[in-house]
């Protein structure tokens, strides 16, 4: 009896152990991403907990600075910036963490973590503009900084609105990319026999991109599409250059005109179509830039960080073998974009982070970060020596620009979630095959409140 | 834990009375007793070993479990606390509604299928063949064993490369032959066969390992018995071996279904990103983006809720078939 009880109980036991596990197993796989929605509960409820020892250690806790640059440029300018910090600071403990990979998708997903946990970094690199929006009720207040450093005088007027969401400052900018840039390399066009300055409409580049197809045998136009944010970039330049400021503005606002949605969908599906490298759709920005680089392409269409891989470049110098043009159609534009140091609410270290902010402001780090990013001072009183030709003509078309509409692909023009979905249509009906008018309703519906 | 104090306050009394044993031995009344009648003879003196697991697995992972239905349950999204005064089932309606949810529900189902048919396939025939006795057997068992040793980042970057259009060493071998190179990643159509393919190079091991545990279980007998009646290998095989590997099939199926789902690393690891290439996108991509990028708790928990119930529909029905099978 007692030996038959134990084994059926043992059995039992194995039976419980055995189901759990399995389940636990399928728990584990099915829900695995899942944790996402977990983790950030588990935190909200730490919320008491960290409220109480932050505001003890707010003064031995060292600045902590978390941002995307870990690549080429970037972490070289990362590196300019943390040393011109040192030397301005040279007794603040500091922690410049870089969580690279993925765009900005692996630092995003960090930030956002931390943030949903109330463990906020001390400041961290992002986007402002409408951008801004999705961390509703996490950041705090850099007015202050503003008001001390007299911000508000010497940046754009643009830097100066983006920069405020619900009534304050969330954030300080650092530098800013110009993405309406049409990049070439000289000895293909030259070949070609196109001249680049000459094109000043949409239709004029596809003139051109059709001259370099009968008339070499390079790639008119290299496009990295392995993700789908180069041609929702392209787009938009396609879309500003082609139908206006007005047009372009008025699809970021949300009241969209079909027709001009349209065209400029159609236009970029016969770039698409006809122009770009047969790989397009495996390789991304940096491969893609590689053709420039190599000669195998003629035109490239990306924000200025592609000029940073044309400077590290081994002979490869501007004007000589690289050029730059307006995306046709937009000169006199500046279509705006801007890293800047977000200000997190429940701040780690308040005074250490309005120190930061004040310095990322200042002349002293613009110039340190952006000469190596490949960017331009959002200031409008620095001295450009220390910057290479390329950038000094960035600066002078930036700031003598008639329109500086903000871009639609980083963070500017629509919130993060508008963006997502206009990358899903992306996705789905405009990688291969182009589907013109799927991609336009789904544009307009994205967009349209 | 009620059981717990039970235990206490009955020895209490025990002692008192003098002789523990005797005393539950003779008494059927007691809570303690009522337990141990119900579920064996020593339900209440094992629960020390037992119980402390089975508290933190029902909190960290059923719990778990159930928060995460409750937080689909709400609109949560952004950053700040789920409401969860206003209960409703609207996120698993907007996931319906939402073609992507819809595509990448698909995709994970023709992966799941699709990859874990080919590789059952692939892994029997290996099987097969290195049960024939054939040399270097061991040898050969580790080569095919290998692949499933490496992590999936290892492996999607190994992938990446060989499908890479320009350089990848699978359309250098197409052009040598003549044929045209092919968008392995970039199409659409192709790219989640080619993530099927990878994946099968990965697991057809594990099928084989599994399989050939299956073959070595049947007795010579069949083998012999079968030539005996005069079936050729291939009748043999068809007929006598293949039905008898049942079992093997189920567990290694179950196990590879479950890895179709978790087939997320490997997307990731492809392009380096939350957006898996156009026409791959599965529906543990589609959580993870919809949390980490858009911050939709709420829609991505009823995501991870509904790719929960697909591996418990493919986990239940295996864990009854072990029940009535006597093997639980």
């Amino acid at each position: 009896m007692t030996d038959d009880s134990d084994r059926l109980s043992r059995r039992r036991f194995v039976e419980a152990t055995g189901a759990a596990t399995l389940i636990g197993l399928a728990g584990c796989s099915g829900d695995g991403g899942g944790d996402g929605g977990d983790g950030g509960d588990g935190g909200s409820e730490n919320t008491d907990g960290s409220d109480g020892s932050d505001g003890g250690d707010s003064s031995g806790d060292p600045l902590e600075v978390l941002h995307g640059w870990t690549g080429g440029d970037g972490a070289a300018a990362a590196e300019a910036l943390v040393e011109a910090f040192e030397e301005e600071y040279p007794d603040m403990e500091h922690e410049f963490n870089p969580i690279g990979g993925g765009g900005n998708q692996n630092l995003d997903a960090v930030v956002a973590n931390r943030l949903q946990n109330n463990n906020p970094p001390s400041s961290f690199a992002n986007w402002p503009g409408k951008n801004l929006q999705r961390y509703e009720g996490v950041l705090g207040e850099a007015d202050s900084v503003w008001e001390e450093e007299g911000f508000e005088d010497v940046m754009v007027q643009e830097a100066v609105d983006l920069h405020q969401y619900n009534g304050a400052f969330r954030a300080v900018p650092l530098g800013s990319h110009r993405l309406n840039c049409l990049f070439y390399n000289t000895s293909v066009v030259e070949e070609a026999g196109v001249d680049p300055d000459s094109l000043t409409s949409v239709s004029a580049l596809i003139d051109a991109l059709e001259t370099v197809a009968t008339e070499t045998d390079a790639v008119p136009m290299t496009h990295g599409m392995s993700g789908t944010w180069t041609t929702t970039q392209l787009w938009a330049s396609t879309m500003l250059g082609k139908e206006g400021y007005d047009p372009y503005m008025n699809f970021i606002e949300g009241s969209p005109d079909e027709a001009a949605v349209q065209s400029a969908f159609e236009s970029v599906a016969e770039i698409l179509e006809n122009y770009i490298n047969d790989d397009a759709s495996s390789i991304g920005l940096t491969e893609s830039n590689q053709n420039i680089i190599e000669g195998n392409a003629a035109f490239i269409h990306q924000g200025n960080w592609a000029a940073g891989a044309f400077r590290n470049a081994e002979d490869f110098e501007y004007d000589e073998d690289w050029g730059f043009k307006t995306y046709p159609g937009s000169e006199g534009m500046y279509m705006l974009h801007f890293d800047s140091f977000l200000y997190p609410s429940n701040n780690p270290t308040p005074e250490k982070t309005d120190t930061f902010m004040a310095f990322a402001g200042s002349e002293a780090a613009q110039v340190a970060f952006n000469q190596y990013k490949g960017s331009i001072p959002t200031r409008t009183d620095v001295d450009m020596s220390a910057f290479g030709p390329y950038l000094q003509e960035t600066q002078e078309d930036f700031a003598n620009a008639e329109e500086r509409p903000p871009n639609l692909q980083h963070g500017l023009g629509v919130d993060s979630e508008t963006m997502s979905t206009l990358n899903d249509v992306i996705s789905s009906e405009f990688s291969g095959p182009y589907n013109v008018e799927a991609a336009t309703s789904g544009f307009i519906d994205a967009v349209s409140n | 834990m009620a059981s717990h104090n039970d235990d206490t306050e009955e020895s209490g009394d025990a002692v008192t009375d003098g002789g523990v044993v005797e005393e539950q031995q003779q008494t059927g009344f007691g809570p303690i007793t009522k337990l141990n009648e119900r579920f064996g003879s020593d339900f209440v003196e094992s629960s020390q070993f037992w119980l402390p697991p089975f508290l933190l697995v029902g909190l960290f992972v059923y719990g778990a479990i159930i928060w995460n239905v409750m937080i689909s349950l709400t609109d949560f999204q952004g950053f700040g606390t789920p409401d969860y005064s206003d209960l409703d089932l609207e996120m698993y309606a907007r996931a319906l509604s939402d073609s992507g949810f819809v595509d990448a529900a698909v995709n994970t189902f023709v992966l799941l299928i699709g990859f874990t048919l080919v590789t059952l396939a692939i892994g029997l025939g290996l099987a097969i063949l290195i049960d024939r006795n054939i040399r270097f057997e061991n040898t050969f068992r580790t080569i095919y064993l290998l692949p499933m040793s490496l992590s999936f980042v290892v492996t999607a970057q190994f992938w990446a490369w060989m499908y890479n259009f320009n350089n990848g060493v699978i359309n250098i071998v197409l052009t040598s032959v003549g044929l045209d190179r092919v968008d392995w990643i970039g199409s659409p159509n192709i790219v989640l066969w080619a993530v099927v393919f990878a994946l099968m190079w990965q697991f057809a091991g594990y099928a084989m390992v599994v399989y050939l545990a299956g073959l070595r279980a049947i007795p010579d007998e069949h083998y012999e018995a079968a030539k005996v009646d005069g079936a050729s290998t291939l009748r043999m095989y068809w007929r006598v071996i293949i039905p008898q590997l049942k079992g093997s099939t189920i567990s290694a199926s179950v196990v590879l279904m479950v890895f179709a789902l978790k087939a997320f690393d490997f997307l990731y690891s492809l392009v380096g990103g939350y957006r898996p290439p156009n026409g791959a996108d599965i529906l543990a991509t589609k959580m993870v983006r919809e949390a980490y990028a858009n911050l939709n708790w709420a829609y991505s928990s009823a995501i991870a809720i509904m790719l929960f119930l697909m591996a418990l529909s493919i986990v239940g029905p295996y864990l009854y078939y072990q029940y009535k099978e006597g093997h639980l």
